[in-house]
């Protein structure tokens, strides 16, 4: 007891704050003690995002109420789900019974040989059940290995070109009939003059910039551009891609530049779009609703259309971002995980409101003739934007599910940056005299990657293999 | 120097300290004003929005609206639990770091330099390098989304443990030790009644450091925790970021209940965070 007393007095001396510290201590353990803990449930479902937690929630409760299951639904981050996930796929950890992963984070899982993913090969259930035939073909590519599937697509993503018609149709420019970027870009040539004498263009034709890698990814794909054979080898040294490169970059280079670097996402960047600075942004089906979020003043004087072609009767669409559905093979109850996965990805109710909600349209085409579709968008000056978007859906371009494609992409990025230095620093402003320094740089990013793949035993060997089958 | 060029000199020297306090307060002010405004004004005006009102500013659209929506939402299970993680943390890190230091420093015992050298080569390894064994270890031990799979890897950082050895050296006279032991103290009272008192200014840094750091803390609650009931505010104000979209309002309104326990405890403890900060750093 007197040991006590002597230690309280000596602390006695302690700051003010420590003692407060203390006290918030004994307060919120009691808090945490006396709060009643949650019952788990039956099977886990891990998501990244809180619309698409909200818009499942009703047909869970339902599920679970009419089968007696319960499946909790946690809403983490993109990093937190990559990080467990991993964790879980390399130590043979437990996951989630379900878990919804992002374009970027899914290949992670696909390294390594076919047997060794993560994730249970769900093709012989979705021809069995017919679903395979159902589903937008090319939106299964990034979740595909070796053609095998191992997620469940959740969108499709195609991108059209959302462009100022309040300003094209007050200059008189029909803008639909451009039908190639070189079409487009000398049609809204006469819009660039200088009439407030800023020293740049009124209007520059579009919202581009060799910085943003994933447009160059973007358009790259529109353009037939090809980093990984669908077996997994890189091909990024090609003509075509140096070809791409180097027109994309000729956009932003030179005294008559037709692209403008206009920031998607920050404030400046939407008042630029308010401002008219570009006339035209490319628009996966997802950004349109984060444009009427964030820039309501537009609303009725955008539109969208295909996307123009690098070449006559070209690609009019392309790709960008994604979502797959998977079911970890650490899952106890196969069966319920894949019920609750057709139930989230398959049903009308969850299709109509992933549209009404955030524009995205469903890769489930039995869905496709839903009148949600239909519906004229006031936003795009009553254009039937979904049933546009669904017209481009087939066209999507394949991706890769290689895990090295994102840092290739990024590597791309680099090399644009360079291209367009040397394009600066020696005044070569053309697309066709960028081609052999294009193709200097991406043999560069080939040997970058290659070495990069070359110290993971089992795409070493797969590198191998595809060096044989070159000679 | 004249007495007038000194006034001078010290208008000068204040009216920058007020430019500088300004800048620094200026984001305070938006991100409170932002908290206020509903989702219509956050992009149309910078600060307050304008309107019929006083100085021609909207005074009637700002409200409390976004802070009754944060509630709603039970956002103070998350608050409570930043607090309870927080606190835990501070207390138990600085007790066991200073008993670890003052052994560290003042023990003389077989291996003392080995686990000395092992402090400071964990001192050197990045943390993100354990997440992923970290993880492992966690589930082998049963302790994935529960408050103590939280808690017991950061209740012993070796930078508190070498800080507190280091202070203890410092500050702690080998004499007194020595007298404490003939009055018949036991190493426990040793510790408590005369080491502690000594390295108090380290304690009240250290306490805050950690607490911030605690409160700050994002991945690891992230990769720790499943159960929304169980994280604290770093983590559930992430989630109000939506992927495509996001309630600015709410998301600022929350960014305020977040930031305002953490500068008023340091308030609190500004006195002993600067003294402990520069305890020895000049030569006496």
């Amino acid at each position: 007891m007197h040991r006590i007393t002597n230690t309280i007095l000596a602390l006695r001396g302690l700051s003010s704050g420590v003692w407060v510290i203390a006290t918030l201590f004994v307060i919120s353990l009691i808090l945490v003690l006396v709060r009643q803990p949650e019952q788990e449930g039956d099977l886990q479902f891990w998501v990244f995002s809180p619309e698409h937690a909200e818009m499942y929630a009703p047909l869970i409760e339902e599920h679970d109420a009419s089968h007696g299951v319960k499946l909790d639904m946690t809403v983490m981050s993109i990093a937190a789900i990559q990080s467990r996930m991993m964790s879980g796929f390399f130590g043979g950890l437990p996951t989630a019974d379900l878990i919804e992963v992002e374009k970027a984070v899914a290949p992670q899982a696909f390294m390594g040989p076919v047997d060794a993913i993560g994730f249970h090969d769900l093709t012989d259930l979705l021809l069995e059940e017919g679903l395979l035939t159902q589903l937008n073909e090319p939106s299964l590519s990034p979740w595909s290995v070796d053609g095998r599937v191992f997620g469940l697509p959740h969108d499709v993503h195609p991108v059209m070109l959302a462009y100022r018609a309040d300003i094209t149709e007050a200059a008189g420019i029909d803008l639909t009939l451009a039908e190639t970027w070189e079409e487009y870009f000398r049609m809204l040539r006469p819009l660039m003059e200088d009439k407030d004498n800023d020293a740049r263009p009124d209007h520059t034709p579009l919202s581009f910039w060799y910085t943003n890698q994933d447009l160059i990814e973007t358009l790259m794909l529109q353009g037939d551009g090809q980093l990984f054979t669908p077996s997994g080898q890189p091909v990024i040294a090609n003509e075509r891609n140096a070809f791409l490169l180097a027109t994309i970059v000729s956009w932003c280079v030179g005294p008559d530049r037709v692209a403008i670097d206009i920031n998607e996402w920050s404030a400046s960047g939407h008042q630029e779009k308010v401002d008219g600075l570009a006339i035209g942004y490319i628009a996966p089906d997802w950004m349109c609703s984060i444009w009427k979020m964030h820039v309501p003043g537009l609303e009725g004087k955008l539109k969208l259309m295909p996307l123009p072609a690098f070449e006559p009767g070209g690609r009019r669409t392309s790709v960008r971002g994604g979502t797959m559905l998977g079911i970890p093979k650490t899952t106890q109850q196969f069966d319920r995980a894949w019920d609750y996965a057709k139930l989230l990805y398959t049903s009308p109710e969850v299709a109509r409101q992933l549209y009404r909600e955030v524009d995205i349209i469903s890769p489930v085409r039995s869905l496709w003739d839903d009148p949600v579709y239909n519906e004229p968008d006031p936003y795009f000056m009553n254009q039937r934007k979904g049933r546009m978007y669904i017209e481009l859906a087939p066209e999507i371009p394949l991706r890769p599910s290689s895990p090295y494609n994102k840092q290739a992409a990024i590597d791309v990025r680099d090399a644009a940056l360079n291209l367009a230095e040397y394009a600066n620093r020696n005044s070569v402003y053309n697309a066709e005299d960028l081609i052999p320094e294009a193709i200097r740089l991406l043999d560069r990013v080939q040997a970058r990657v290659e070495q990069r793949m070359s110290r993971n035993a089992f795409a070493a060997e797969d590198l191998a293999a595809g060096d044989g089958e070159a000679q | 120097m004249s007495a007038g060029q000194r006034k001078i000199n010290k208008w000068i020297l204040h009216a920058i300290l007020v430019l500088l306090a300004i800048v620094t307060l200026v984001p305070y002010v938006w991100l409170i004003i932002a908290s206020l405004k509903g989702q219509d004004d956050f992009f149309s005006a910078i600060f307050l929005p304008p309107g019929d009102g006083a100085f021609g500013i909207g005074w009637d659209k700002l409200s409390l609206d976004n802070y009754r929506a944060l509630f709603d939402l039970g956002f103070e299970v998350n608050l409570i639990n930043s607090v309870f993680y927080s606190a835990t943390t501070a207390l138990f890190a600085t007790l066991i770091c200073a008993a670890t230091g003052f052994v560290l420093a003042k023990h003389q015992f077989r291996g003392r330099n080995l686990i000395t050298l092992v402090v400071l080569g964990a001192l050197i390894v990045p943390p993100t390098l354990l997440l992923a064994p970290g993880y492992e270890l966690l589930y082998d031990l049963n302790l994935l989304d529960t408050s103590w799979g939280l808690l017991l890897p950061l209740i012993a950082p070796a930078f508190g443990v070498f800080l507190f050895r280091q202070a203890v050296i410092q500050s702690v006279p080998d004499e007194l030790l020595e007298a404490a032991r003939i009055d018949g103290c036991s190493e426990w009272s040793v510790f408590f009644i005369v080491v502690l008192p000594l390295v108090r200014p380290m304690i009240g840094a250290f306490m805050l450091i950690t607490f911030l750091g605690m409160w700050n803390n994002f991945i690891s609650p992230q990769i720790v925790l499943q159960t929304a009931d169980k994280q604290p505010l770093s983590v559930a104000i992430a989630q109000l970021r939506g992927v495509y979209k996001t309630d600015y309002g709410l998301l600022t309104a929350a960014t305020v209940v977040s930031v305002l326990p953490v500068a008023a405890l340091f308030l609190f403890l500004q006195k002993q965070f600067i003294s402990g900060l520069t305890s020895g750093a000049v030569k006496g």
